[in-house]
């Protein structure tokens, strides 16, 4: 039981490393796949937390549609030049 | 002995999980981040398996399975953002 924690521990670790990234980060595209990668650490920990409906949720909606979405609404917007 | 075993490798996908969250921190270009995105999933899928093993309840394997179907997705997007433009 203790394993879960530390891995619980590294899983929070991870989803705070993530949302740091996505607010400092220069480029947006990057800033959008930290963001995703919060959502798909957040998953993980709701299967450690007991929680199989919301990591499904979380996974489809989260880490899958949010991404698309976002990068749908930076194609829109054309303000700073992509390398 | 069994869970020697799978306490092993909870610790060997912790330093997987080190590893890819190096890249995405280090990556000078966003195709490195994109990459670091791709291993994450696959790590979270062996992990969410793990799991499933180790508590004994393999409703999470489910979890894995909707994963698995939609981890291409973001990537893919990526992908096509970089190129043209979505």
């Amino acid at each position: 039981m203790t394993m879960m924690t530390l891995l619980t521990l590294v899983l929070c670790i991870g989803i705070l490393i993530s949302a740091l990234l996505a607010t400092y980060l220069e480029r947006r595209v990057a800033a959008v796949i930290s963001a995703g990668l919060v959502g798909l650490f957040a998953s993980v920990t709701y299967v450690i937390l007991s929680a199989p409906d919301v990591a499904m949720t979380e996974a489809a909606i989260g880490s899958g549609i949010t991404t698309v979405i976002f990068l749908f609404a930076l194609s829109k917007t054309k303000e700073q030049p992509d390398e | 002995m069994a869970e020697t075993i799978l306490n092993l490798a909870v610790i060997i996908i912790m330093i997987a999980i080190g590893l890819g969250i190096y890249r995405l921190v280090r990556g000078p270009t966003v195709v490195d981040r994109v990459i670091a995105l791709d291993l994450l999933t696959l790590i979270a899928i062996a992990l969410i398996t793990m799991i499933a093993l180790v508590t004994s309840r393999f409703i999470y394997v489910d979890v894995a399975l909707v994963y698995g179907l939609l981890s291409f997705l973001s990537v893919l997007a990526v992908a096509r953002y970089l190129e043209r433009g979505l």
